[in-house]
């Protein structure tokens, strides 16, 4: 019976097991193991080179210049996205005419293609016919140029990238806050606490575990995105607008450099291996403080 | 008590005041791009920009279908979507059925391992998954394609079973055994009725996430057999030689609006499941 059972449980667990296996954690090894050859279907070559991808890698501006590029979408984003989830959060929980049409439109961003986000801001950022330069030139008598220089073109992105993913958070923020049993606000308020005393003395502090640990994702989130850049940039001006997803497609597939795009590629795993390893840690201080 | 109402007042004016600009910074892009797509090419390219629709052009969407396969991407797009969803969670639901109730050595090893392999990045696998497709034969297949849509489910998704399985109390199954009810019977008439609404739930997200998937078409289906309507944006652009410095934004609005109504309409039509579901994936 015992042996029986322990069949059945191998025999359910195999196509999920096999799956992740032969289409996740095998290419990953192989990644690995690829980014110490210069393996090129162009030059033909599949020779060992030892760290030479990665001594490359140091070197290359298209990598630095990502790297440096994804500090600042990371860093921007975690605070603009927490920020402004928080606050969409608070609005969306008020009591209002109509709140459950505006939390459905709250969850339009969320629902379109992040490839469709990236194409439309192309339009959005032009200069002379853009949605974004006609409302600041309304306000300003203005129309600064976005995609071509380097800040501009670093915050065009993020803007982007902001306005796609902050209602998902807000989503979750807003769950957050309905989770906050209202006896504690009640509570607070005979000990004559209210409004923005009671945010910042209640309400955040028992977010706080949440809102660490959406950070974390942000941040993995925006190291690893993809489409935004492709759609709007291209990396560019330069390699100013570059993520290291963007660096291991090009190499990988324009140029066909696989052993070098594998080095690249786990730089970038490396990276977010980092980042949840000190996250998670920092989370369960967060944890711990409540 | 006048004071006290007039705080009452400016802070109602500043609460719509920021829900206003909040919805209008929402609806503005997405209704622009509508614009664009119904304006007829000469009105374009105005400055100031015009916010009314100037005309009721359907030339973008006459054009985009007769230049691109559409239909087919329209077709594949569905496929993908719907049936990786499907097979992910009815090989997950398995799993987590063994994870859940059947102790066994290794169990927690499966569960955490899911969780790990879920963080490593597609950037890190796509490389040898690509030189995989091209031995095997599986570019430009949708087959070969629904492998990868659903392996990036399935991590998550057994996660999410496990624990509605778990809040499934035991004792029903005992009475379906007495029954003598099969392993797969028992399944598909006890436990699934259960978890129904949350199966629904699980579908409607991936399945969104299926229908706006870019990066796996992009680099393992290159012919039209298996392409998506994500990636009929950038081909929308080169059809029609109406304007040859400026790519043509209105057949790229028509191909972003044929990419947006369905996930729209089914946001609209499931907006708490969706909430649900994304909650679901984040708290469980």
């Amino acid at each position: 019976m015992a042996a029986r059972r322990l069949l059945l449980a191998y025999a359910l667990v195999a196509p999920v097991v096999i799956w992740r296996l032969s289409t996740s954690v095998y290419p990953f090894l192989r990644t690995f193991y690829l980014s110490f050859f210069d393996n090129s279907p162009v030059r033909r070559s599949f020779d060992y080179v030892g760290l030479a991808n990665y001594v490359a890698m140091t070197k290359d501006s298209n990598v630095t210049e990502s790297l440096s590029f994804t500090v600042f979408f990371a860093v921007v984003s975690v605070l603009l996205q927490i920020t402004l989830g928080l606050g969409i959060a608070e609005l969306l929980n008020q009591h209002f005419h109509l709140r459950t049409l505006v939390r459905t439109i709250n969850l339009l961003p969320w629902a379109v293609a992040p490839i469709v986000t990236g194409a439309a801001a192309v339009w959005a950022f032009n200069q002379d016919y853009g949605l974004v330069n006609d409302i600041i030139w309304r306000i300003s008598g203005h129309r600064p140029l976005w995609l071509v220089n380097v800040t501009s073109a670093r915050f065009a992105v993020t803007l982007t990238d902001t306005w796609k993913n902050t209602p998902f958070l807000a989503v979750i923020f807003l769950s957050g806050l309905q989770g906050i049993p209202s006896e504690i606000y009640e509570a607070a308020k005979i000990d004559g606490s209210n409004g923005l005393r009671s945010y910042w003395y209640i309400t955040l502090p028992l977010l706080m575990p949440l809102i660490v640990s959406m950070a974390i994702f942000i941040t993995i989130f925006r190291v690893l995105s993809f489409e935004i850049v492709y759609a709007l940039t291209g990396g560019g001006p330069g390699s100013s607008t570059s993520l290291l997803s963007y660096v291991v497609y090009l190499q990988g597939f324009r140029v066909l450099n696989f052993g070098y795009a594998s080095a690249v590629a786990m730089l970038l795993f490396f990276i977010v291996l980092v980042i949840g390893v000190l996250g998670f840690g920092l989370l369960r201080r967060a944890w711990n403080r409540l | 008590m006048n004071t006290y109402r007039l705080r009452r007042l400016v802070g109602n004016i500043l609460f719509y005041l920021l829900l206003g600009i909040f919805v209008i910074v929402i609806i503005l892009p997405i209704y622009y791009i509508f614009l664009t797509a119904f304006t007829s090419g000469d009105k374009l390219f105005t400055k100031p920009l015009s916010y009314l629709p100037q005309t009721f052009a359907i030339d973008r969407f006459r054009a985009v279908f007769a230049g691109l396969p559409i239909l087919r991407y329209m077709f594949n797009t569905v496929f993908l979507a719907s049936v990786s969803t499907v097979l992910a969670i009815a090989v997950s639901l398995l799993a987590a059925y063994a994870l859940a109730r059947l102790q066994f050595p290794g169990a927690n090893a499966i569960l955490v391992g899911l969780l790990a392999s879920s963080m490593l990045p597609g950037s890190a696998t796509v490389i040898p998954l690509f030189q995989m497709y091209q031995r095997l034969q599986l570019m430009d297949t949708l087959h070969g394609l629904l492998l990868l849509y659903g392996s990036g489910l399935l991590p998550v998704t057994v996660w999410v079973l496990v624990s509605f399985l778990r809040q499934v109390p035991i004792e029903i199954e005992d009475a379906a055994k007495v029954d003598g009810a099969g392993f797969f019977a028992m399944m598909w008439n006890i436990i699934l009725p259960v978890i129904r609404p949350g199966l629904a739930t699980m579908f409607l997200i991936n399945f969104i996430a299926g229908w706006n998937e870019f990066f796996i078409p992009l680099v393992f289906a290159r012919g039209p057999a298996a392409k998506v309507i994500t990636m009929a944006l950038s081909e929308a652009q080169m059809i029609g030689s109406s304007s040859q410095f400026h790519a043509d934004w209105g057949n790229m609005a028509a191909v972003a609006i044929l990419a947006t109504i369905p996930v729209f309409i089914i946001t609209f039509l499931f907006q708490r499941q969706i909430v649900e579901g994304i909650t679901n994936g984040v708290f469980k």
